[in-house]
Formats: structure tokens, C-alpha cells, sequence
């Protein structure tokens, strides 16, 4: 049986998916932008998230219209919850976007660093991480969902790696100190949408799984995310093991 | 983990040769709130009342299995029923109060399991309309008719005549479906202050009540016991679709 709020609910599935790919779309561009220090693209990015902030705002308006009215539980209760969170995250991510597009203009100048560096795979992997998250989003085949947390992982290895090598540059020559800080505040809002990206990752999972698995690093490392049956919830069937490490909320 | 108060073991129960109960397992925690859900003719409010014998007065009721209340057989051939509902309160839908003073509704029960010392009575009568949380409202007019009440103060004058004879386990039929948002809430509060002294089984329709009020919800369904469960896990992620589509309206 059709329930009136079936169109409600479908309509956030519809607004959560469509902020994703803008976001997808916003941190796709600026990555471009980034590699190819190129100005006027920046600056189409820094005007268009205007749209992401205001979808942000209706997708709240819309969750909380829906609590309100139809006291949900269950999936639709997780569907609402899940969508609040990845709301939050994906606007988050395309501020990053944005405050990156703004530090592009003082890359302009000092390209062959950029190309030295080889910012340009970073940004490849930032790229692919957020298409490939939105990709689950869209399909809901939490098996992928490891794959998010690895490629975060190899992403903070290539910061930490250009970071060291953005250091023996700023010692050795100190003419490059300032792009070499705006550098480094590019590595950490990249690092930062990684971040988001597996927080998402974890709502999708919550949503689709009903289990909480955030600030839990040790699952994904075990790859006991896409195991149904190998049961984390040994307590009364309820609460994760993360959830039994955080303190009592009663 | 609270212990067990009521255990049923293949319960089934047949008005006639049609099942209404399919063998139902079940165990309900002592000191808790236990909700039973199900749409209309599922089964659970003749599940709830086998669980004072209830049912025994219904002709053409035959009954299967069992019911272990503190682990005895309530359906055993030496077992008084009526000492057994001593012990199993119940409270209905619509508040049936007398036609008697609002103190000799409370009275009634104590008087007729052979307490008439004044001073003792007038110590059960405060003692049940307190921990009914209705003592406030009516101190001052004990000897008023219990049918000048309004209908929820009714269905807490019917709670405290139930909590007069002392039982432990409260059985509660929809007990707040004919009454306003306020009066439900005064007794969802009851309810909760309660089960620290009571195990309290409620059946009801609203969905949003089992989840306010209960710590363990047993769905029912077509009389078979469908899911049961800690609440905070049924209304979350709960195990069976069916239990899915039916708390989520989906149903059907």
C-alpha cells in the first residue's frame, strides 16, 4: 500500500542524490582547476555554490517537515537521519571545494610546483572518491563501501607525502613560502573531503545496515563492513561495538 | 537483564475450530513494560487475556500449550482463577468504575479478599489513588461518585482500583484509546512509574505509544507471534519485513 508520504520520502531520496552530484560536480571542477591553476574556473566554482547552500537549507526544511508530521521509524526513520547527516557532510565538502577554488588564484604563478608535486594524482584520487561515494549513494551497494575508507586512507598518505616534500621545498628555498603554506592549506581541505566522503560512506551503511559504524576505524580495517551475518551487535542484537566503547547514554 | 516474570510455551488457543493463537512462545521480563502491536483480529488482546484466564469465561475457548507465570502453570486444574487475577490485574479500554463512591471502587477489591478495618482501607484506598497519580485530583471528594470523573481520571481510578488488591502484573487493553492527548499522557507517565513495582503487558494501536511507553514490543500477526523484541530495537532496525511494513504503515 502507497502512503502518502512515500512521495515525501522520495522526493528527499531525489534532493540528497541531486546535492551529491552537485557537490560531485563542484569538487570535480575544482580539482581541474587546481591542477590546472586556472583562474577563471575558480571563480565560476566560488559563484556557483550558492545552489549547494540552498539546496542544504530545503533538505533540512524537508527532513524536518517529515519528523514533524510523520513520527517515522525504521527505514524511513534511518532514510531521514542518514540524509540530515549526509546533508551536513556534502555542504561541508563543498565549502572545501570552494575555499580551495579561492587559493587557486595564488597558485597561478607557480605551476611547475603544482606539477612537481604531483598534485595533480591527488587530486585524481579526491576526484574518484567523492564520484565513487556518490555512486553508492545512488546504487546503495554498501560492498563498495570499504573500498571508500581504502582510497581515504591512500589519500592521506599522498598529503602526507607532498606535505614532506612541501617542507624540504620551504627550507631550501624560502621565496616559495607562501605558495608552499597555501599549498599545504589545500592538502588539509583536500584531507578534510576525504573525511566527509567516508562519514557519508557510514550514513549510507547506517541507512542500508541499521548499524552505526562512525569513529569505528577498526571496522573497516577488519572488512567486516560488508559481512551481514558476522554479527558486531553481540549485545541483546543492538548495539555495535562502537557503540558499546562510547559511554552509556543512560 | 530483568528476570523473567511470564513465560508462554506454544500457546495456542481455538474459539472453536478456528485458531486464534498459533503457538506462541514468549518471554515477558519482569519490572517492564512489554507493548503487543498487530493490526485489528491479530491476536493480541486474546493473548493478553489468556494471561489472567480471561478467556476461561468464553464458551466454545479451547487452549493449548502453556503459561508460567513465577514458573507455575496458570492453566493447572488446582489453580484458582480468581486468585490468579488477584495477582494479574487488568485495566480495559473504556474505564468501567462502579456506580459507587470513587473511595468504594478502590475498597471494593481489599473488601471482598476479607480486609474491613476501616484504618487499613483508608491506608490501601490513598496508598492506590497515590501510586495511580490521581490522589491529588480527587482527596477531597472520596465519597463523590466515581461516574462524575472525567474518562481519564476514570481510567486512573480503574488503575488504582487494580493496584488496591496488590497484584504484580498489570494487563492493560488500549487503556488510553479513548482519551485526549492530555489524559494519555498522564497515563503513559503512570505507566512509567509503574513498571518499577509492576510488570506491566499493554496492548495498544498506537504505534508511537508502544515506542513511548514500552521496553519490549511482540508483534503479532494473523495470531502468530511475528517479532518480539527490545522496542528501541524494533522501531529501529527491526529483524522481520513483515514488522517493518506494519510499524511503518507500509502494511497491507
Amino acid at each position: 500500500m502507497e502512503r502518502h508520504f512515500d512521495l515525501e520520502l522520495e522526493k528527499l531520496k531525489k534532493r540528497i542524490l541531486k546535492m551529491g552530484n552537485l557537490v560531485a560536480s563542484q569538487v570535480h571542477q575544482t580539482m581541474v582547476a587546481l591542477v590546472n591553476c586556472d583562474v577563471e574556473a575558480a571563480e565560476e566554482i566560488i559563484e556557483a555554490d550558492n545552489a549547494v547552500d540552498e539546496l542544504d537549507v530545503k533538505i533540512d526544511k524537508l527532513c524536518q517537515r517529515i519528523f514533524a508530521l510523520t513520527q517515522p521509524v525504521a527505514t524511513d526513520l534511518r532514510l531521514i537521519m542518514a540524509s540530515l547527516r549526509m546533508n551536513n557532510d556534502l555542504e561541508r565538502m563543498g565549502d572545501h571545494a570552494v575555499d580551495i577554488a579561492k587559493r587557486v588564484e595564488g597558485l597561478s604563478d607557480y605551476k611547475d610546483i603544482v606539477q612537481e608535486l604531483k598534485i595533480d594524482e591527488l587530486a585524481e584520487s579526491t576526484d574518484a572518491i567523492v564520484r565513487d561515494v556518490i555512486t553508492i549513494l545512488n546504487s546503495r551497494n554498501i560492498v563498495f563501501i570499504k573500498d571508500i575508507f581504502d582510497d581515504s586512507e591512500i589519500i592521506k598518505s599522498k598529503i602526507q607525502l607532498i606535505s614532506e616534500q612541501i617542507i624540504v621545498q620551504m627550507t631550501n628555498k624560502t621565496d616559495v613560502v607562501v605558495v608552499a603554506t597555501n599549498l599545504m592549506i589545500i592538502l588539509s581541505q583536500i584531507e578534510r573531503i576525504a573525511d566527509y566522503s567516508l562519514n557519508i560512506a557510514e550514513s549510507i551503511f547506517f541507512l542500508v545496515e541499521g548499524r552505526l559504524v562512525k569513529h569505528s576505524k577498526g571496522f573497516w580495517d577488519q572488512g567486516t563492513a560488508t559481512k551481514k551475518n558476522q554479527d558486531t551487535t553481540t549485545e541483546e542484537n543492538e548495539d555495535t561495538t562502537i557503540e558499546k566503547n562510547l559511554p552509556s547514554e543512560e | 537483564m530483568k528476570e523473567t516474570k511470564i513465560k508462554t510455551r506454544n500457546l495456542s488457543l481455538y474459539y472453536g475450530s478456528k485458531m486464534a493463537l498459533n503457538s506462541i512462545s514468549m518471554d515477558i521480563p519482569e519490572k517492564q513494560v512489554t507493548a503487543l502491536i498487530g493490526p485489528s483480529g491479530c491476536g493480541k488482546s486474546t493473548f493478553l487475556r489468556t494471561l489472567n484466564r480471561m478467556n476461561d469465561l468464553i464458551p466454545s475457548v479451547r487452549i493449548t500449550g502453556e503459561v508460567l507465570v513465577d514458573g507455575f502453570n496458570i492453566y493447572d486444574k488446582n489453580v484458582d482463577a480468581v486468585n490468579l487475577r488477584k495477582k494479574v490485574g487488568m485495566v480495559f479500554q473504556k474505564s468501567n468504575p462502579f456506580a459507587k463512591s470513587i473511595f468504594e471502587n478502590v475498597a471494593y477489591g481489599p473488601k471482598i479478599n476479607g480486609i474491613h478495618d476501616k484504618k487499613k482501607l483508608k491506608e490501601i484506598v490513598e496508598g492506590s489513588l497515590q501510586r495511580a497519580a490521581i490522589w491529588e485530583e480527587v482527596k477531597d471528594r472520596l465519597h463523590d461518585s466515581a461516574l462524575g470523573l472525567s474518562g481519564g481520571q476514570q481510567q486512573r481510578l480503574c488503575i488504582a482500583r487494580t493496584l488496591a488488591v496488590d497484584p504484580e502484573i498489570i494487563l492493560m487493553d488500549e487503556p488510553a484509546s479513548a482519551l485526549d492527548p492530555i489524559s494519555t499522557s498522564k497515563i503513559e507517565e503512570l505507566i512509567f512509574k509503574l513498571k518499577v513495582n509492576y510488570t506491566i503487558i499493554i496492548v495498544t494501536h498506537n504505534m508511537q505509544q508502544a515506542a513511548r511507553v514500552s521496553d519490549n514490543t511482540g508483534f503479532f500477526y494473523l495470531g502468530e507471534l511475528i517479532e518480539f523484541g527490545k522496542t528501541k530495537k524494533i522501531f529501529t532496525v527491526p529483524e522481520k519485513k513483515q514488522t517493518e511494513d506494519y510499524i511503518t504503515g507500509r502494511f497491507g
